[in-house]
Parts: C-alpha cells; sequence; structure tokens
C-alpha cells in the first residue's frame, strides 16, 4: 500500500510498504478513504518532537471501512463493512482511567510508556502516527492501517453522510470542543482564543455551543480571521495590535473569563523573549516556544481558567507562575478524550448543527502529501487544512 | 514496602556491576549517536546520553534486590489476578524472555526462556509458597543451570479500587550459562520485571499486551533502526507468529 513516511525532518515521502495484519486479538484493519494532515503533525515535520524513528507512516485522523476483525472483537460491536472514523487515541476501554472517562489516559494503550515514564512520570494512551514515546503506531495517511482495540475507539457511521462531514470527528472537532468545555464557560462568560488554525475554529464554534456571550480570536493570517467572523467571534491580528492591551480595552479591564491557547510549542510572537525562545527551540534546550501560554495567563481574569489544547512536548521557561498563582487562575489541559465526544458530536452534525467541511481548503490525492506539509506548514495558497483521499492518482486530484 | 521473602534481599551481586557498566555502554552510544546525527533530536539525545552515564555510575553500589522488584495498582479483583498468574503457562504471555513455561504438575514447571541471539537455556522450577488471591513464590531447582526465584503478591487497594500487584524475580550467576543470563537479564533487571509486571496488567485488563512489532513501515534506514534498538521496541516480542494465526482466522 501507499504511506506517507516520515524520513526526517522536513522530508516526507510516499513510500510502498506492506499492507498492514492483526497483530493482537482486538484489533481491525480498515480501509482508509479520507485522511488529514494535522497541525500537530506539522510538529513532526519540523523536526521539533523527539522520538520519532525513519520510516513512520504519519497519520492520526482517518476514517474508512473495516475490511478485517480480529478474533477478540465481539460482531455486535464492530464487523467487517462497518463505516467507522477512528480517533487518534487509542484506549482499551478496560483500564481505571478509561473507566474514568480519561480516554487519552489509557494505561495499557502505550507499548513504550517507559520512555512517556522517563520524561512526564507517567504515560498517556498511544496515539496513530505519532512518536514512539506516545506508542509509535503506523498512522494513517495510507491506504490501510491497523487499528488497536478497535472495539472501543472507531465511531460507526450511517450511509448518507460525506466523509468531509465527518472525518474531523478523528481529532480536530473533538479536539477544539474540550478546549472549549475545559474553559469552563458559563452563559454570557467572554473566551480569548489564541490561533485560528483549524482545532481554534472549532474552539471558537464549541464555545458559541457551550454558552459562550463573546469570543475573540486571535492570530495573523487573513483568511483565518475571517474564518472565526463568519462563526460570530471578533478579532485581533497580533501583527497589528498589542494583544494585551486590546484584550484590556475590550473587557473593561477585567480580561476574559477563560482564554485558550490552540496554538501550541511553534508559536510566533513578537520581541525579545520570542527572539530568546525561538533560538532556545533552534539550539534544542528547550522544545517549546510557550509565548501564547504566557500570554493567556497574563490575559486572563481574575478567577479565571486558561485551557490548553495546543500540543506542547516537554518543558518551558519563564512561565508567569506569580500570575497564575496570584489571580488564582485554573488551567485545564489534555490530549482529547475522544470517545466522550464522537457520538455526541457526530449527532450534532446529523441534526445540521454544525458542518465541519468548512475548514477545508484543500483536497489532494495521497502522492501529493510531502508537498501539501510545506503548504501547510507555510499557510500558503490559503491553506486551513487538507484532506489526502488515499485512493486517487494524482492526475485526478 | 518491603520484600517478605528474606532470600530476595541478598547483598550485592555480580551483574549489578555488569548493569552499570552495560548502562554506561549504551549511554556512550547514545550520545556519540546523539552527537553524530544531523537531525533536531541529537542534542536531546546527547544529553539524555550523558545524564543515564551520571546516574548510572552513582547507582552502581545500590543493592540488586530492590531493583528487581515492581508494584502496580490493577483495575481487577486478587481473585482474577491470582488465577491468570497462577496457571503459569501464561507467564510467556507478558515476561519479555520467556518463550514458555510447561505445567508439569501442580507445582513444577518447565521454563524456555530465549537467550541471546534466540538461544534457547531452559529450566525446572517449583513453586515454594502459594497462599490462594495473596502470594506465589517460585525457584528453579537446585540441579537447575540457572538459579532465578520469583514471587508476586496481590493486596486489594483500601477504597476497592482494584489491587497492588508487586513481583520480584531474582537471577543469581552461577555458571557461564548463568552470566549469559545474567549477561542479557541482568543489564536492566528494575527494567524487566517492571515491564513484565506492565503487560501483566494489560493482560489482565485489557485481555492482550499492546504491541507495534509487525506494523507495517517505510525505509527505517540506519538511523530508523538505531532508534528502534534506543526505544527497545526490537526486542518488543508479542510473538509475530501469533500474528499471523489472527490474519488467518479472521
Amino acid at each position: 500500500m501507499k504511506a506517507v513516511c516520515w524520513m526526517g525532518k522536513e522530508n516526507m515521502q510516499v513510500h510502498n510498504v506492506p499492507d498492514p495484519t492483526i497483530l493482537n486479538p482486538r484489533d481491525a484493519i480498515v480501509r482508509i478513504t479520507s485522511t488529514c494532515i494535522c497541525g500537530s503533525d506539522l510538529h513532526l515535520y519540523d523536526g521539533f518532537v523527539p522520538t520519532m524513528e525513519q520510516g513512520d507512516i504519519m497519520g492520526h485522523e482517518f476514517m474508512g471501512e473495516v475490511v478485517e476483525v480480529g478474533p477478540g472483537i465481539r460482531h455486535d460491536k464492530l464487523k467487517v463493512g462497518d463505516r467507522v472514523v477512528v480517533p487518534f487515541t487509542i484506549a482499551c476501554g478496560n483500564c481505571q482511567y478509561c473507566a474514568d472517562q480519561l480516554w487519552s489516559c489509557c494505561d495499557n494503550s502505550n507499548p513504550n510508556a517507559w520512555i512517556a515514564e522517563k520524561m512526564m512520570g507517567y504515560s498517556p494512551s498511544g496515539l496513530f502516527g505519532y512518536t514512539h514515546m506516545l506508542g509509535g503506531y503506523a498512522g494513517g495517511q495510507a491506504q490501510y492501517a491497523r487499528v488497536p482495540f478497535a472495539d472501543v475507539g472507531p465511531l460507526k457511521i450511517p450511509d448518507g453522510i460525506p466523509d468531509e462531514k465527518v472525518v474531523f470527528l478523528t481529532d480536530i472537532f473533538p479536539t477544539g470542543y474540550m478546549g472549549a468545555e475545559n474553559c469552563n464557560i458559563r452563559p454570557g462568560d467572554t473566551v480569548a482564543v489564541w490561533g485560528c488554525g483549524p482545532v481554534g475554529q472549532f474552539a471558537i464554534r464549541s464555545c458559541f455551543m457551550l454558552g459562550a456571550g463573546r469570543v475573540i480570536a486571535i492570530d495573523r493570517v487573513p483568511e483565518r480571521l475571517e474564518m472565526a467572523r463568519a462563526a460570530g467571534a471578533e478579532t485581533l491580528n497580533f501583527d497589528e495590535v498589542d494583544v494585551l492591551e486590546a484584550l484590556r480595552e475590550m473587557t473593561g479591564n477585567q480580561g476574559p473569563d477563560a482564554c485558550m491557547d490552540a496554538v501550541g510549542m511553534e508559536a510566533s510572537g513578537h520581541g525579545i523573549v520570542y527572539a530568546m525562545d525561538k533560538a532556545k527551540q533552534m539550539m534544542r534546550t528547550s522544545m517549546d516556544r510557550p509565548i501564547v501560554l504566557r500570554q493567556a495567563i497574563i490575559a486572563c481574569k481574575k478567577g479565571g481558567t486558561v485551557s490548553v489544547p495546543g500540543v506542547y512536548a516537554s518543558f518551558i521557561d519563564k512561565v508567569p507562575i506569580g500570575a497564575y498563582v496570584n489571580k488564582g487562575l485554573t488551567m485545564k489541559t489534555g490530549q482529547t478524550h475522544m470517545m466522550r465526544y464522537m457520538a455526541p458530536l457526530l449527532e450534532r452534525i446529523q441534526r445540521c448543527a454544525i458542518d465541519p467541511s468548512f475548514v477545508i481548503s484543500h483536497v489532494l490525492s495521497i502522492d501529493q502529501a510531502p508537498q501539501a506539509y510545506k503548504t501547510f506548514r507555510d499557510k500558503q495558497d490559503r491553506c486551513t487544512k487538507v484532506v489526502l483521499k488515499p485512493w486517487e492518482s494524482a492526475a485526478a486530484a | 514496602m518491603t520484600p517478605r521473602n528474606s532470600q530476595l534481599s541478598s547483598p550485592k551481586s555480580p551483574q549489578d556491576l555488569l548493569g552499570s557498566k552495560g548502562i554506561l555502554v549504551g549511554a556512550a552510544a547514545l550520545m556519540a549517536y546523539g552527537i553524530t546525527r544531523r537531525s533536531k533530536t541529537s542534542l536531546a539525545l546527547a544529553t539524555a546520553g550523558g545524564l543515564l552515564a551520571l546516574n548510572a555510575s552513582r547507582s552502581g553500589s545500590n543493592s540488586q534486590s530492590a531493583h528487581t522488584r515492581a508494584t502496580f495498582l490493577v483495575n481487577a479483583s486478587p481473585e482474577k489476578a491470582y488465577e491468570l498468574w497462577r496457571d503459569f503457562s501464561n507467564l510467556a504471555r507478558f515476561m519479555r524472555h520467556v518463550k514458555s513455561v510447561e505445567v508439569l504438575d501442580e507445582t513444577h514447571s518447565e521454563w524456555v526462556v530465549l537467550g541471546p541471539m534466540d538461544h534457547e537455556i531452559r529450566w525446572y522450577a517449583e513453586i515454594t509458597e502459594d497462599v490462594k488471591n495473596e502470594r506465589i513464590s517460585w525457584r528453579s531447582r537446585p540441579d537447575s543451570l540457572v538459579q532465578t526465584s520469583g514471587s508476586v503478591e496481590f493486596q486489594p487497594h483500601r477504597a476497592g479500587r482494584g489491587t497492588f500487584i508487586s513481583a520480584t524475580v531474582r537471577y543469581t550467576p552461577g555458571g557461564k550459562l548463568s552470566k549469559t543470563i545474567a549477561t542479557m537479564l541482568g543489564k536492566h533487571p528494575q527494567f524487566m520485571v517492571r515491564e513484565d509486571l506492565r503487560r501483566f496488567k494489560a493482560l489482565l485488563e485489557a485481555g492482550e499486551t499492546p504491541t507495534t512489532v509487525g506494523q507495517s513501515h517505510g525505509p527505517r534506514g540506519v538511523h530508523g533502526s538505531v532508534e528502534q534498538v534506543l526505544f527497545r521496541e526490537t526486542g518488543n516480542l508479542a510473538a509475530p507468529q501469533a500474528a499471523q494465526a489472527y490474519s488467518q482466522t479472521a
């Protein structure tokens, strides 16, 4: 089969690799019909997250048809022919964390838990197409994928709904939604969202779904700010205004009730601190650039909430912990507990409360993936979200 | 918690030294690899190597028994946990280096362990203590080539949140063959026991142990292969032959 392989920093290649096989009783094999490039894939593309291996198959946002199931899966749970979206986190469904609905903290899905334990104390769940610290599972930017614990994760999708409407249930829609849920929104609250990429877009819409009165979206890419305004958000371009001053003005010297960092480790900014962070990252003394996180803590209202759906990999410097403590803030984070959100959000899609396909800018064949990574990273060609069709040839796309 | 079995807490043994030396060699390799690689992860790897070396040189004098004990809280009853462990034929399903354990009678079993280069090493073990739902201890028979003993304890969580499982495994180098084993197993005794117990937890809770061995990937090249060794994925076996069987039955 064809698969997008990570061959090093800024080096994605499409290779012909063996088709996946069932390795454990609760595995299934999915023939992929749609798969996406995620913003968190760009951190791997840029080589900022440790424990990748040359030859790894990328991709954690994929859906398709079940073509094979292992002997450990009951047929009422999943069977050949089912059309499914596959969440990017892998969960066993049986451990204490899964029982507590903390699916992305599953204890039993990361075969390399010891690496994560060295860095984080305890290991989160395994992920598709990500680092070996998080399991090193082959991903879904391919024609087929092996799905472990397939009786827990995949959500069946009825026929009649196009891929484009449901494929983002694999990651970014639930991730944006959980980012909003983590804001502890009370009716009428003001939420500031840093980052208007795909997750930010879903976060903005989710904030309104959860009763926010006002969402202030912060970015610098014109088409992304435009998309945020279309959802009803007010926007700030951080190239044009001082974000902290603007938020102070807009909230009457109170600050937003909640601040969301939907950017993560590769944030952009201005000034001397940003330059220092960038230098540290290039020298590998730090993997993260926490510009947005710092701003969110400083900007947040007293007693407010900071929600962090953005990806961070390791350690950060110069976090304003004094502001965090003295203002009595709460921070909520985490990889998305996918299985909590997929079915309720599918229901919203089915009753046309939201059509997630608005975020798509490019639909390409898998052969065009290497170029698409660059386009998406550099935000060229008004690129907001790339969907790959693994079975179409480049000429047809 | 302290080991109940006094036999397990013996003074420092030869494979301690071997162990820390092994780590030092590994750390040096990590540093060399990290420094030569032009990728962005290089400095992190080299630093990790340096820290590892520092750690190994500092911890060289600790006693062996402390290193071979691990405890996991498992989301299951002591009865279920005891039942899975008491059938020794299950041990090969979660002990990394054990190829098979054949149960001969109520207390005796024959173990086959894969040594370096897939060389098979056999011994006979007997169960020395068996308290239902609480504790199992075993040791190799005195005439075995390999001297090994182990025990596992099951203690219910006070608030009913599962069972604490503590395992202790010990290998005593004797003859030449045992030294080979010590090299193989004693390199990271703590790592070995903890990972085995982690797999036991997965087997008990989820019915299988997570693995990526045998999955598809692109060309690994030199760097990909080195990384596989660094991340200890080459020996992360869940019997690829079983995988074949699953694919055929499905």
